[in-house]
């Protein structure tokens, strides 16, 4: 990592040399990613399952029109809000994707730890979607235009779109046909039926209700047009949350 | 003010402190992640109200083909259920239900479902006053003890909790296998289909973002980016240099995006979209209707002896006498032992084999109609928290009655209706 004192920093007479006010910096500012990351990686993972919840648990809520619309709306709310604190204030081109990893890494945990090692649910039941090139394309945007408003807009559309094309790597293998005692299913579905969930019967799944009959089975680029549409309004708003939050002025301390 | 609270943060950024927040951490994750959580023995089937339970759905005939099983064995839980006809105006009625297992995760797993002869693995739908038989086969997938019941799972009313069984599974879950066949021809093992590949996939894309992130966390870090930010020199911190860079980042990660999505659609050239939807018109059981008609005609629960009494007036209208030999309630069974000469295989803490007497016991001839009080007595239903009926906000309890003839032949009947708690030992009806 490279430092320096060029902005004037506040060295002065507390640290007898340059090296020390250096480590210094570098050892706060590895304290700070730490912390950050934790504090991010937190707080995204009690929103994203509030908020995405059953659809990013399981593999057999995983439908082309309600998860590819409800996902990325509710991942965006962090997103931009992460971007608003590291652009404005760092100018750092890492702001969504920081946050992405960062849930990425909880859900992991969470789905090995808990799904997987307690409760024992496979793997291919229960892994998180995948989000980082999302992150990539929201932070490069940004980052290139450095504005915010092609970020929302340009980012926000491309980042509903972005979804499903990523997703379906792992999610195809899962949507190959099988059946069981003359009924047809995915194997997604399969797995949903197979491992018992005692308080997830089936029909809490929403899969493809609504009324986009009328684009017959192209119902993917519908719903992420309409993701994409959604995200920009969320990156507004969840923009100015970030910045009204990226501030020390509630914990700074006050002489009375 | 700000510049200061920066300086004693770097201060105490000494090697100590950093130590200590590395064993905090170790600590925490320890804490977190490393004791291991003692199973489930029971689903909270005692918590749902009296009410609920007695009045839904009724289960009856309920088997568990075997109680010990290898890893990979398979067994079949079969039953009856009777959904009342007196459903609770409190919950929903079952148009949208599912039939479900109630296990402490997935130590069995479903292999099929029926009811009735239709398979079901989706949602159906449920008439209230009928009977339907259903049968569930499962496969054994972890070792231990469970407690395993049938539940069905109504839409917007929960889940309705059935009888439940230990069942104990012997060996190894790393032996388990739950082979599928595609449609395609191939078989695969369900139970690691695609895991590898997942993990790739996403740790994969996790190994980019964490190199984006420290490709800027170290170059200037993060202090030095804000005092610079804050000194008006943010567009000095992205560059034409630092745009190319972003933009060749963005390429190679659009044209990743790009060749995996071709190569999975290479791969898996069919695919379908996730199948769902409600199954209507299965029918119910098709027996004869039965030849005892049974009125309600009032009924008492006395807390401290938990006894419920009822009185009712029952018409024989069968060709043979009857004699009342059993009542169930919310997967309990109360035996009359002048009619259950031996004793059912059925789970202990659920079945009171002389938890019922008649106040007349003689048979009841064919055509005759006789006004009995039926006394329904064992710990049992304390325990099992039926007598919270007497604090339901609705306090009507419900059920089966079984009356059977000396050929051997049972005919069922609904029962229920309010009851008056009695708070005091000795009251009678």
């Amino acid at each position: 990592m490279s430092a320096s004192t060029e902005t004037g920093s506040p060295a002065g007479k507390t640290w007898k040399s340059k090296e020390e006010f250096l480590g210094c910096v570098i050892l706060t500012d590895w304290i700070l990613l730490v912390i950050l990351f934790a504090v991010l990686l937190g707080s995204f993972h009690i929103h994203y399952m509030l908020l995405a919840g059953d659809w990013d648990f399981w593999i057999d809520f995983k439908d082309r029109r309600m998860w590819p619309t409800v996902t990325p709306i509710v991942a965006m709310c962090f997103a931009a809000a992460a971007q608003s604190f590291f652009w404005t204030r760092f100018r750092l081109p890492i702001g969504a994707t920081t946050v992405v990893l960062a849930l990425l890494i909880g859900e992991w945990i969470n789905r090995y730890d808990n799904f997987w090692g307690w409760t024992f649910f496979p793997i291919n039941l229960v892994f998180p979607s995948a989000l980082v090139p999302m992150g990539f394309w929201l932070d490069i945007v940004l980052m290139i235009s450095g504005s915010w408003l092609v970020t929302a807009l340009l980012g926000g559309l491309g980042w509903g779109l972005l979804f499903y094309p990523i997703n379906w790597p792992v999610l195809a293998q899962y949507h190959q046909a099988t059946e069981i005692d003359g009924v047809l299913l995915t194997l997604a579905d399969l797995i949903g039926f197979n491992y018992v969930r005692t308080g997830t019967p089936e029909y809490i799944r929403m899969v493809e209700r609504g009324t986009l009959r009328t684009f017959g089975k192209d119902v993917v680029p519908v719903a992420a047009f309409f993701s994409g549409f959604i995200s920009m309004l969320v990156y507004f708003l969840w923009w100015n949350m970030g910045k009204w939050f990226s501030t020390t002025k509630y914990i700074e301390i006050e002489e009375v | 003010m700000k510049s200061l609270n920066l300086q004693s943060m770097a201060k105490c950024a000494t090697a100590r402190v950093v130590r200590l927040w590395i064993l905090g951490l170790a600590v925490a994750g320890a804490l977190t992640t490393l004791p291991a959580a003692t199973p489930a023995a029971a689903h909270g089937e005692r918590s749902q109200q009296a009410f609920l339970r007695m009045r839904t759905l009724n289960w009856y005939d309920v088997k568990w083909s075997k109680t010990e099983l290898n890893v990979n064995d398979e067994m079949e839980l079969t039953g009856k259920v009777h959904v009342f006809s007196g459903w609770p105006q409190a919950v929903a009625r079952p148009g949208e239900s599912f039939l479900n297992v109630g296990e402490p995760g997935p130590v069995l797993i479903r292999k099929s479902a029926f009811v009735g002869e239709v398979p079901v693995p989706r949602t159906f739908s449920m008439d209230v006053g009928e009977d339907y038989e259903y049968k569930i086969v499962l496969k054994a997938r972890r070792q231990g003890r469970y407690h395993v019941h049938v539940q069905i799972n109504v839409k917007d009313g929960g889940p309705i909790v059935g009888p439940g069984q230990w069942i104990t599974i012997k060996g190894d879950m790393k032996d388990f296998t739950n082979p599928v066949t595609l449609l395609e021809g191939s078989t695969i093992d369900l139970e690691t289909y695609g895991i590898t590949w997942t993990y790739i996939y996403h740790f994969f894309w996790m190994a980019a973002a964490t190199a984006w992130i420290l490709y800027w966390f170290m170059t200037k870090g993060i202090i030095v980016r804000y005092w610079q930010v804050k000194a008006g020199k943010g567009r000095e911190l992205i560059g034409q240099d630092e745009k190319r860079i972003g933009a060749i980042t963005l390429a190679a990660v659009l044209l990743a995006v790009l060749v995996f999505y071709a190569a999975a659609n290479r791969e898996f050239p069919r695919t379908l979209p996730m199948q769902a939807g409600l199954l209507t018109g299965i029918s119910p059981i098709n027996e004869p209707r039965s030849t005892v008609a049974v009125q309600f005609k009032g009924g008492s629960y006395t807390v401290p002896g938990r006894e419920l009494r009822i009185r009712a007036k029952v018409t024989n209208n069968g060709k043979e006498p009857v004699r009342l030999g059993e009542f169930t309630a919310a997967g309990l069974r109360f035996l009359n032992p002048e009619v259950f000469t031996t004793r059912p295989d059925f789970p202990d803490y659920l079945l009171a084999d002389r938890g019922l007497s008649v106040s007349d016991s003689n048979p009841i001839a064919p055509g005759e109609t006789r006004d009995l009080e039926v006394i329904i007595q064992d710990a049992r239903f304390d325990i099992e928290r039926l007598s919270d009926l007497a604090y339901d906000t609705d306090s009507q309890f419900g059920g089966l009655l079984f009356f059977f003839t000396p050929s051997g032949e049972r005919q069922r009947a609904e029962i229920g209706g309010p009851v008056i708690p009695k708070f005091q030992a000795g009251a009678t009806l």
